[in-house]
């Protein structure tokens, strides 16, 4: 095995990994404090790749700058979700809760099939395909401006969640709900917010995808599958294993791909995503909650 | 003679609804409309669009069933078994994926419905000796060889590097390729088979280019294609050539991304420019009518029920004397000279004649088979 061969494939791995740390985190965020499993995450990054493709050619918003509009943008679609459909279930029986989230993804992809047809849709900037050479290893422009921003927004949102009032009170809610409300938290409140951010999160994460990926309605039922390894391999309703996870999986599959052959990195992703959970079951930060 | 005339007027007017209803014929046509392969299923749509209009001037009146398969091997049988049973068709067009078409085919003799396919390149369909399969495109051997031998009068390629799905398509496309090369003696350095939609090939990209090839041999579907060549441009992969196995890379969107479609050699079943009867006439009407080039599925799915519907018609919907219509007919039209034939194994196999054509100044342009060519191959490829 080359030597250089396998640097690309952990550089690569940890930029790719970087986005998919994004969309798990979403997730795990709206899990920690509601214990709902959001089974349309793909789908709502999917609205958020729509919304950076229209920002991009209707109005010519660069999608990596497009990023101050969807996040905003995402975070109250997030909110009216929960506050309409999600808060009604909370209490209720689980597969309740994964039909109605199920349900909601499948609408908003259905949604956008009516409303854009199932056209692949490919966003084609500057710098789709330009990249750079560091002793020998080509690094991707758009994955390493969205690994950065990536970086930015996770740090960004720990600081949040553990200096900041409205950060204590969600994480308090992620401890104890019913110890929260008598504390005074308004955790209906909380909900609204975690569950914005989880899909201003994932929106975010399908508007730095955007410029090297493509688009179409069905794009996010992958990504589900894959934020849901992330998460429940990190732990679920941790941060920290959420970013773990997510550059875990990305490195994995890039080094499985040179190492043993394209095929099987799949399988390579899941036999260690059995072998965490058979030794630690509840992931890698199960126990550690933020 | 009053009488005369209103004789005439009324065996006319007697004659006239009977011509039409006897060439009023049930045609039923499979096709990808929703799903993942929607996008080059359009095209296939449009181009049964236009061979009902263009059918209903030569007086032929089609009475079509279309099915949506969503590229589902087990809705497309579905989709079959209604069309035989319930609809009563006197034949199938389609379907078109391979997965979907080979599903499809294993049943034809079952409910003797005779199918023709019209762009689905496994092998497999038309070399199990079914009676009632027939298929217009070349299947996936020619795919290969046909980009081969384009090379081969340029150069003499030492070594070859594989990229491909793992589909129907992808699998049999390359396991032909394979066998061809190592006749031609050029020695296979990378095989490397990928997962439909990934992200991410950076990593098998580098892996491709450490070993150097002369040649990279890629097979994939619609967006596949633009993902492969955005990245291999970004790891910096540069053979003397890029060859692209139909699909994914004879596509308008693959065309209109500049930066990365340049030079690359694709093969393909049809262009706009190749001299078969009709052929730029179709490519003319088709633009004018959808706003978008036609890709070689939608002359391939026009000809295909061009075929279909005249046998049908002329063999007044009988599935029986349909088939053997197909099996002894010859036709000339925009694919060139059609005939189902028995050769190396195939039944009822349509030796047609693929084409290479290479992205020239953001152009498809034909560059082989000579007597087909409108310009000539640039070799080595180079990065723009």
């Amino acid at each position: 095995m080359d030597f250089s061969v396998l640097m690309q494939a952990i550089v690569s791995g940890i930029l790719v990994g970087g986005v998919y740390a994004l969309i798990g985190i979403g997730l795990t965020i709206i899990f920690g404090v509601m214990r709902v499993i959001n089974f349309g995450h793909g789908d709502i990054m999917m609205v958020g790749m729509y919304m950076t493709y229209f920002l991009f050619t209707l109005f010519g918003v660069d999608p990596f700058v497009s990023v101050l509009i969807t996040m905003p943008l995402m975070f109250l679609f997030g909110a009216i979700l929960q506050k309409v459909f999600i808060n009604r279930i909370l209490g209720s029986l689980p597969q309740n809760q994964i039909l109605l989230t199920i349900g909601l993804g499948l609408i908003m992809s259905n949604t956008a099939m009516l409303a854009f047809t199932s056209d692949y849709k490919i966003l084609t900037t500057s710098y789709s395909s330009s990249s750079f050479n560091i002793f020998g290893i080509s690094i991707s422009e758009p994955l390493l401006i969205s690994f950065l921003i990536t970086a930015a927004i996770t740090i960004g949102l720990y600081w949040f969640l553990l200096k900041t009032d409205t950060g204590q009170a969600i994480r308090a809610t992620a401890q104890d709900r019913e110890a929260a409300q008598l504390m005074g938290i308004n955790v209906k409140w909380m909900s609204i917010l975690s569950f914005g951010i989880g899909s201003a999160m994932a929106g975010t994460a399908g508007a730095l995808i955007s410029p090297t990926y493509y688009i179409f309605p069905q794009v996010g039922s992958a990504f589900t599958l894959k934020a849901f390894v992330i998460t429940v391999l990190g732990g679920m309703g941790s941060i920290v294993g959420a970013t773990l996870g997510g550059i875990i999986i990305g490195l994995v599959e890039s080094v499985a791909a040179v190492t043993i052959s394209s095929d099987w990195k799949d399988v390579v992703v899941f036999s260690i995503f059995l072998l965490v959970l058979l030794i630690k079951p509840s992931g890698l930060m199960g126990k550690s909650r933020m | 003679m009053f009488r005369k005339i209103a004789a005439t007027a009324l065996v006319v007017g007697l004659a006239l609804p009977s011509v039409s209803q006897a060439a009023k014929v049930k045609i039923g046509f499979i096709n990808t409309i929703t799903g993942a392969e929607a996008p080059i299923g359009e095209n296939l749509t449009n181009g049964v669009t236009m061979a009902i209009e263009d059918l209903k001037k030569k007086g032929i009146e089609v009475d079509l069933t279309k099915e949506d398969d969503t590229g589902k091997p087990e809705k497309s049988l579905a989709a079959f078994e209604k069309l035989a049973t319930r609809d009563n068709v006197a034949g199938v067009v389609g379907p078109y994926t391979s997965a979907c078409a080979s599903a499809v085919a294993s049943q034809a003799d079952k409910y003797k419905v005779p199918i023709l396919v019209p762009a689905a390149a496994k092998e497999d369909i038309t070399r199990k000796g079914y009676k009632f399969v027939f298929r217009l495109n070349a299947p996936a051997d020619v795919y290969s060889s046909v980009l081969m031998d384009a090379v081969l009068t340029l150069d003499k390629p030492k070594t070859i590097a594989y990229i491909y799905e793992s589909t129907d398509f992808g699998t049999s496309t390359v396991n032909t390729a394979k066998e061809y090369a190592k006749r031609l003696g050029i020695q296979e350095v990378a095989d490397e088979r990928y997962q439909k939609g990934a992200p991410d090939f950076r990593s098998t990209l580098s892996k491709i280019k450490s070993k150097n090839p002369d040649l990279v041999f890629m097979v994939s579907y619609v967006v596949d294609a633009i993902t492969l060549m955005r990245q291999s441009k970004e790891i910096g992969l540069a053979p003397k050539a890029f060859l692209g196995g139909g699909a994914g890379f004879t596509t308008a969107q693959f065309l209109a991304q500049k930066e990365i479609s340049n030079l690359v050699m694709s093969s393909t079943q049809w262009t706009d420019d190749v001299n078969w009867p009709g052929a730029a006439d179709f490519a003319k009407r088709y633009t004018a009518k959808f706003k978008k080039e036609p890709t070689y599925h939608a002359a391939c799915a026009y000809e295909a029920m061009m075929i279909m519907a005249e046998t049908a018609s002329k063999n007044s919907g009988d599935r029986d004397k349909t088939r053997n219509g197909l099996k002894s007919g010859k036709w000339n039209g925009i694919m060139g000279e059609v005939k189902f034939a028995d050769y190396a194994g195939f039944t009822n196999q349509n030796n047609h004649p693929m084409l290479v054509q290479q992205v020239q100044g953001a152009k498809y342009e034909t560059i082989y088979p000579p007597k087909f060519a409108t310009k000539k191959p640039v070799y080595p490829f180079k990065w723009k």
